[in-house]
Order: structure tokens, then sequence, then C-alpha cells
């Protein structure tokens, strides 16, 4: 059994993340209103904070935080990824979170060390 | 002279992706309009594109590409990247493209093995 790795310490936890992304979404923009002029600093934060709360989890992987956000004026949009990656050990969380003015699209990626 | 390792093995060589990713986005939707039927489909195809060069380098990385076309309508954009991982062998690279109707971005993140 010398070679028995936890499953808590290998395993990318899906709800963990998304409880994290989620928070960070509540905590940096809240009901706040697209604005120009404050989108940058919000994106910012939020790559910042999730990736800050993530790190503190304290399990062996490199992370990759992506967050988008788009104001709700009729374009059309679509986004595709795909990760050459260890299936068993390595995932991803995508949340997705739209509101009156915006829509805003926050990406976990978890690669094992 | 002996710790001087070459750009191509260990380190993530940035320009040499782009161009792969540039090339890999006019095969795809280079010369058309934006098309609502058919973006789920191009999206699809530049990311599977794009990773199926990446991994004929045959570079010890694990890859992430990521994708987003958005219709030009006024509509502000904003996107924004964290990553923690090891600095030294790791790398990202994003490519923006645009043509009349539609603007394309590609992210690739390469997270060494």
């Amino acid at each position: 059994m010398d070679d028995y790795l936890t499953d808590e310490q290998t395993v990318f936890d899906v709800e963990d993340v998304n409880k994290i992304i989620k928070d960070t979404l509540e905590t940096v923009i809240g009901e706040n209103s697209y604005k120009h002029s404050r989108v940058n600093q919000w994106s910012t934060n939020v790559v910042e904070q999730c990736l800050l709360r993530l790190s503190k989890l304290g399990k062996p992987y490199k992370y990759i935080v992506n967050c988008f956000i788009m104001q709700k004026n009729g374009a059309g949009q679509q986004t595709a990824t795909s990760c050459f990656w260890d299936n068993s050990s390595d995932g991803s969380c995508m949340v997705k979170w739209e509101k009156d003015s915006m829509y805003v699209q926050v990406s976990v990626f978890g690669l094992a060390i | 002279m002996e710790e001087y390792s070459s750009g191509d093995d260990g380190n993530f060589n940035s320009d040499e992706i782009s161009i792969l990713v540039k090339e890999c986005i006019e095969g795809v939707i280079g010369g058309t309009d934006y098309n609502q039927n058919k973006i789920n489909q191009w999206t699809a195809s530049i990311v599977e594109h794009s990773l199926t060069h990446l991994v004929k380098l045959g570079r010890p990385f694990k890859y992430i590409v990521n994708c987003s076309v958005m219709q030009k309508s006024g509509a502000g954009l904003h996107t924004a990247n964290s990553c923690y991982w090891d600095t030294t062998t790791d790398g990202s690279c994003t490519v923006r493209w645009e043509n009349r109707t539609m603007y394309c971005v590609v992210s690739v993140f390469a997270v060494a093995m």
C-alpha cells in the first residue's frame, strides 16, 4: 500500500472550485451593472482572488483561471476549449453567471503536478 | 555554459505557437462572415486543429486551448487570465484575430509534465 495516494490529494474537486468561483464573483461584482471603466478591475480581481483561494487549498496542482465578461447587447458569442492532459487527475470547472447587463464566465483548469 | 538549455524542448516557445494558432484560425474562419449556424462548428474546429498541431510538436507539455469568437456589434468584452504554475517551464500565448464581422481570441496554455 506504499503507492496509495489519498483521493483528496490527486483528484480535482469540482464542487469546491465551483463554490470558490461563485463566492468570488459575488464578492467582486455582486449586484453591479456593466461599466466599461470598472470591467478591467473586476476581471483582474476575479482571477486573482480565485487563484489565491485555490492555492490555499494546498493541493499538488497548477491552476489556470480565465474570466470572460461581456456586455449584453445582442452580439452572438461562442467559446470552445479543448485540453490535452491526464484525465484521471486533471479537471476543469466552468461557472456561467448572467446578470441584467452582462454575461460573466469563469473557467478554472487544474493540472496535477 | 552547462546550464544553458535550448528554447526548444524544455521551455515554451511563444512565437512558434502564435504562428501555428494564426494558421489554424485562418484555415477555419479566414474569409468568412459571422454566421450563427456555423459558429459552434468553427470554434470546435479551431480548438481541435490547434491542439492536434500542438501535440504533433511532440513536446513534454499538457495543453489547454481556449477559443472565443464574438460578433462585432459594439458590445464591450473583457477577458483576464491568471496562472499558478512553474514560470521557468510553463507558458501561455494569446492570439487575437479579427475581420469585418467578428473577433476571435485564442489562448494556449502549456504546462510542463
